[in-house]
């Protein structure tokens, strides 16, 4: 598994050496398409601090807001990636942090600090693919999947919100809760602006949608993004404010220590 | 050619036909209940649900039944139509355990343990979390449950379907499985009732059609009688199906019930005229003097039985108000039908022909005539000997009505032994109850849920309803909160409390909300906070197992009233189901009254005389209180097909005293006394009218053998209410009309002559 990684970021960095499909060179395969779509999602920058700003909608029409601060910070060259995370509202949660370490080969670690009980626990799951804080997204929609996990095939070309973009179908390797996924990634920008879910049935079950594209701090960013559960009627729709990438963010902040005390200098 | 093309217009209905089995329609749309069970409903985010129970009888904590489980989980998670997300069983819910700061969240069965110790302490982990015991596992082990959310309630037959395929080819030895829940019941009953209306019809029409062939022994009279009969039943069904009305389980009665009212006006003239036919020997004279004098009756026991069932139009459940009105245009139709269709067939009969026949038919009649003149004596001599037994009886009836105990369950609608009433004892048996309940509490503002005084007070509300013994299982947000709490504190049982500092409360909430799936606490509160739901899970359905939860908990809640602001309101449809059992406990009382008041006035109109309409309704009086009497006595329930019985007997056991009075009074009007009045009655009259008690008890007696407990129901009250009914007018009238008929009969002497004065007969 790690020697995949590495495997795959050879390949990332022999892309990003080479020059775009606009200089005439040949049409990139389904596997480059992916590698570089996982990179311009989910690892751009060393780290990068955002507020985001979580809204649930229900099959009723109803919301739950969300408001945290997002610290990442990229560790190592395997993928391993350490979040940090402050909730500001609702107002009785207050101070709760919660902290993941991503460990591409592994389960990841996580923890959480509840404020009102002083008490901070881990929390052991195996499975990246349940929800992420109670969203529609899940761990693996949040911090990335490795690019071996799933075989990937390009179907066509075609226009997306006026972007052109590769419509790429993926299917996982191992027994995953979808059966196939078809994504459509921008082929400038790299960053997918649509994907669906397909579970065993062939039913389209989740739609992720980009609402917003910016460019920060030289990399192409989706500000706005939800996910939609088709079955259920519920949705999550996700807000990045204030992003900055490469602030300086130090490798200790991302310990139980700054779980129960957070750094004030980023979580504002 | 008209009556055809009529009745097939009507007939070109059926293919629209649209059948209902959800016991919701038991309520009007805007019923105020039913209003807030579909807000619970919609507010909650609550499916409709398949529940599957699989056991073993060793025990499925088991490697190797576990692994069947897991594939079984696999293969319902490919159907279509299942809400994936949202199924419960060992394989797709979490479980969370701790230990020693950790918490662990993985599935309830992450793999398939290898050994024995491994399934037995899946089983342990269920039991220490509350949340799961006993839904997702039986107490001894030896049942799981899968439940299964799905998209519509009209895949439910279909996915249901490929549950059993899955299950059955799956299951061992010594394992057997379950299929429960409210859309499955519906659906069986659904096709159930359809093929009871397919069969019960057909054999209620051959009954009677056989029934008939015996009595008058000729086929070219007896066919056009059924004839009759089911042209009414084309035209009132046809005319249901065809205004879009839903059949419902009355409404697929409906056939059943015309078939033999349809029949009793062609038996009056058929009787009539067999019987006069020997002396006259010109069926158009006989037609004419017949018909002469059953016009009138005629069409007041035809008026009578509309108003009967017309009088079901005043009840407040809908399905039964379409049966009432249904079959009153059936009723009207079959009159309609009968006076044209007889005896136009009668005159398509040769002369000869029927001379032929009717000599032999002689025979039986005879022995029915003999009988029953000799039983027109006998009552009169001993008349108050009768009058006086007819007294007690009647008070035992009134004793056995007082007893009735008004209940009902919908899964009693199923027979005894019926495999849905096998899952219903056996999962009621395992889990934690499959009748569901809901208790919502409703606050002024969002986030008031998160009040703990209002979670507290929900806590103390279960501790209420856990007493009674018919509540399995109660599930809240504060069970959430407690379990959280408990989990955080490395399984410490000394948190299983609701903390009393509202953001710690909070805080256990939204760590729940974080571990879990977007819908996960949904069924049990609001987005905003504002409302939440208290699962009740009973073992029983019963209408009075319901109402006595609900009373034991007003009564806690008058000494320990809610915080403020918070309002407590049930709903689930076992309580919707005791709630239009109510209204049609009072409605049909109303019914009833209000039938009885109609019939009584029509039946003065008729006598034009107030003692005689009052006689002619005491055979009624005797059916309903002595039929109503034996239910009390007996101690069955009273429920749905009972008390939709009521006002059939208000129409149809009124009709014989209405032949019988009127032809004891037009014979004194002509002339007779009281005594050749009788002796006259107990010929032509009693005869037809024990023909036609005959053709309906025999009639209805098919529908015994029903299926569905509401046919059988209906089958067996019916026969006994006409039993008493034939008894009752021959037995008590002729005492009564014998000994009032100087008193009756004098205001009536400006019209005709008083048999007094005029010669003797």
């Amino acid at each position: 598994m790690n020697r995949a990684i590495v495997c795959s970021f050879a390949i990332l960095m022999a892309l990003i050496c080479m020059p775009g499909p606009g200089a005439g060179a040949e049409e990139p395969s389904a596997t480059d398409v992916a590698t570089r779509s996982l990179e311009a999602f989910y690892y751009p920058g060393d780290d990068m601090r955002t507020r985001v700003t979580m809204v649930l909608v229900n099959a009723q029409g109803k919301k739950r807001v969300r408001e945290l601060t997002l610290l990442r910070k990229n560790f190592g060259t395997e993928g391993d990636q350490r979040y940090f995370i402050f909730f500001h509202a609702p107002a009785d949660v207050k101070g709760t942090t919660f902290m993941v370490w991503k460990n591409p080969a592994k389960e990841d670690d996580r923890w959480i600090f509840i404020p009102s009980v002083n008490l901070v626990r881990r929390i052991a799951a195996n499975d990246k693919r349940s929800s992420f804080v109670g969203s529609d997204f899940t761990y693996e929609d949040v911090s990335g999947r490795d690019v071996n996990d799933e075989n990937h095939q390009i179907l066509r070309t075609e226009e997306m919100n006026g972007r052109s973009c590769f419509v790429l179908e993926s299917t996982p390797r191992a027994g995953a809760d979808y059966a196939r996924r078809v994504s459509w990634i921008d082929t400038e920008r790299w960053v997918p602006l649509r994907e669906e879910y397909f579970d065993v049935r062939g039913e389209k079950v989740r739609v992720f949608t980009a609402g917003a594209v910016e460019e920060i701090g030289g990399h192409w960013t989706v500000s706005k993004r939800t996910m939609a559960n088709l079955q259920t009627g519920h949705s999550t729709e996700v807000t990045f404010e204030n992003m900055t990438y490469n602030v300086g963010l130090k490798d200790d902040l991302f310990t139980e220590r700054y779980l129960r005390q957070p750094p004030r200098k980023w979580i504002q | 050619v008209l009556v055809l093309l009529v009745t097939a217009v009507f007939g070109s209905q059926f293919p629209r036909i649209h059948i209902d089995t959800d016991p919701e329609n038991m309520l009007e749309a805007d019923q105020p209940d039913r209003v807030v069970y579909n807000l619970t409903k919609r507010e909650f985010g609550i499916h409709d649900m398949i529940v599957l129970g699989i056991t073993d009888e060793e025990g499925v904590f088991r490697p190797e039944t576990l692994a069947r489980v897991e594939r079984i989980v696999e293969g319902i998670l490919r159907i279509r139509g299942v809400i994936t997300d949202d199924v419960i069983s060992l394989t797709t819910t979490d479980d969370v355990k701790s230990e020693a700061g950790l918490l662990d969240v993985r599935r309830i069965m992450e793999a398939v343990p290898t050994d024995d110790a491994g399934a037995l302490s899946i089983r342990d982990a269920i039991e220490a979390n509350p949340l799961l015991s006993e839904k997702i596992a039986s107490r001894d082990g030896k049942g799981i449950a899968i439940y299964v959310p799905i998209e519509r309630k009209d895949q439910a037959h279909r996915v249901g379907n490929e549950i059993e395929t899955i299950v059955s080819a799956e299951l061992a030895e010594g394992q057997a499985f379950h299929l429960a829940g409210l859309p499955v019941a519906e659906d069986t009953f659904g096709v159930e009732m359809f093929q009871q209306m397919g069969r019960m019809a057909p054999l209620t029409g051959l009954v009677i059609l056989l029934l008939l062939w015996v009595l008058f022994r000729r086929l070219a009279l007896v066919i056009p009688s059924m004839v009759v009969a089911m042209f009414s039943v084309v035209w009132g069904m046809g005319l249901l199906v065809g205004t879009g009305a839903t059949v419902h389980i009355m409404s697929s009665m409906i056939p059943v019930f015309l078939m033999p009212i349809a029949v009793l006006d062609s038996v009056h003239i058929l009787s009539e005229f067999y019987d006069r036919y020997p002396h006259i020997r010109d069926r158009r004279e006989t037609l004419r003097q017949s018909m002469e004098s059953l016009f009138t009756p005629l069409l007041y026991t035809s008026v009578t039985s509309a108003v009967g069932f017309g009088s079901l139009m005043l009840a407040p459940i809908p399905p039964v108000r379409v049966f009432g009105g249904f079959v009153a245009f059936g009723i009207m139709s079959a009159w309609l039908l009968t006076i044209t269709v007889i005896p136009a067939s009668i005159m398509l009969i040769r002369e000869e022909r029927l001379k032929a026949t009717l000599r032999d038919g002689e025979q039986p009649q005879g022995v029915l005539g003999r009988l029953l003149s000799s039983f027109g004596r006998g009552v009169l001599a001993r008349r108050r000997t009768i009058a006086v037994a007819g007294l007690v009886l009647l008070a035992v009836g009134v004793f056995g009505v007082s007893r009735i105990v008004v209940n009902d369950n919908p899964v009693n609608w199923f027979a005894e032994g019926h495999r849905l009433r096998i899952a219903d004892r056996e999962m009621n048996r395992l889990f934690g109850g499959t009748y569901m309940a809901y208790l919502v509490l409703e606050g002024e503002d969002a986030g008031v849920i998160k009040d703990p005084e209002v979670l507290s007070y929900v806590a103390e509300l279960q501790r209420i309803l856990k007493k009674d013994p018919v509540v399995g299982k109660t599930s809240s947000l504060a069970d959430i909160v407690a379990q959280v709490g408990t989990v955080l504190h490395d399984g410490d049982p000394a948190y299983r409390v609701i903390p009393a500092n509202p953001e710690e409360l909070g805080q256990y909430l939204f760590l729940f909300e974080m571990s879990g799936d977007p819908g996960d606490l949904d069924n049990f509160v609001d987005y905003d906070y504002r409302y939440t739901n208290v699962w009740v899970q009973m073992k029983r359905g019963d209408n009075k197992d319901m109402m006595r939860v609900e009373e034991s908990l007003a009564a806690f809640m008058d000494q320990h009233p809610p915080p403020d602001g918070i309002t407590v309101r049930w709903s689930g449809l076992t309580y919707i189901n005791k709630v239009w059992q109510e209204l049609m406990v009072v409605g049909m009382r109303n019914a009833i009254l209000g039938g009885f008041a109609a019939v009584f006035l029509l039946m003065v109109i008729l006598f034009r005389s107030p003692l005689l309409g009052l006689i002619s309704m005491l055979p009624l009086t005797f059916a309903i209180v002595l039929s109503y009497g034996l239910v009390g006595l007996v101690g069955k329930d009273y429920d749905m097909p009972i008390a939709v019985c009521s006002s059939l007997a208000l129409g149809l056991s009124i009709d014989f005293a209405i032949h019988f009075v009127q032809r004891f009074r037009s014979q004194l009007a002509a002339g007779a006394d009281a005594e050749a009045a009788n002796r006259y009655v107990f010929r032509e009259p009693a005869r037809a009218i024990a023909r036609n008690a005959l053709v309906i008890i025999v009639g209805f007696l098919p529908m015994v053998l029903a299926t569905l407990t509401p046919y059988k129901t209906v089958g067996a009250f019916f026969a006994l209410l006409m039993t008493f009914s034939v008894m009752t007018t021959l037995g008590l009238l002729p005492g009564f009309l014998y000994t009032t008929a100087g008193r009756f009969f004098r205001p009536a002497t400006g019209l005709v002559p008083d048999p007094r004065n005029g010669d003797n007969q």
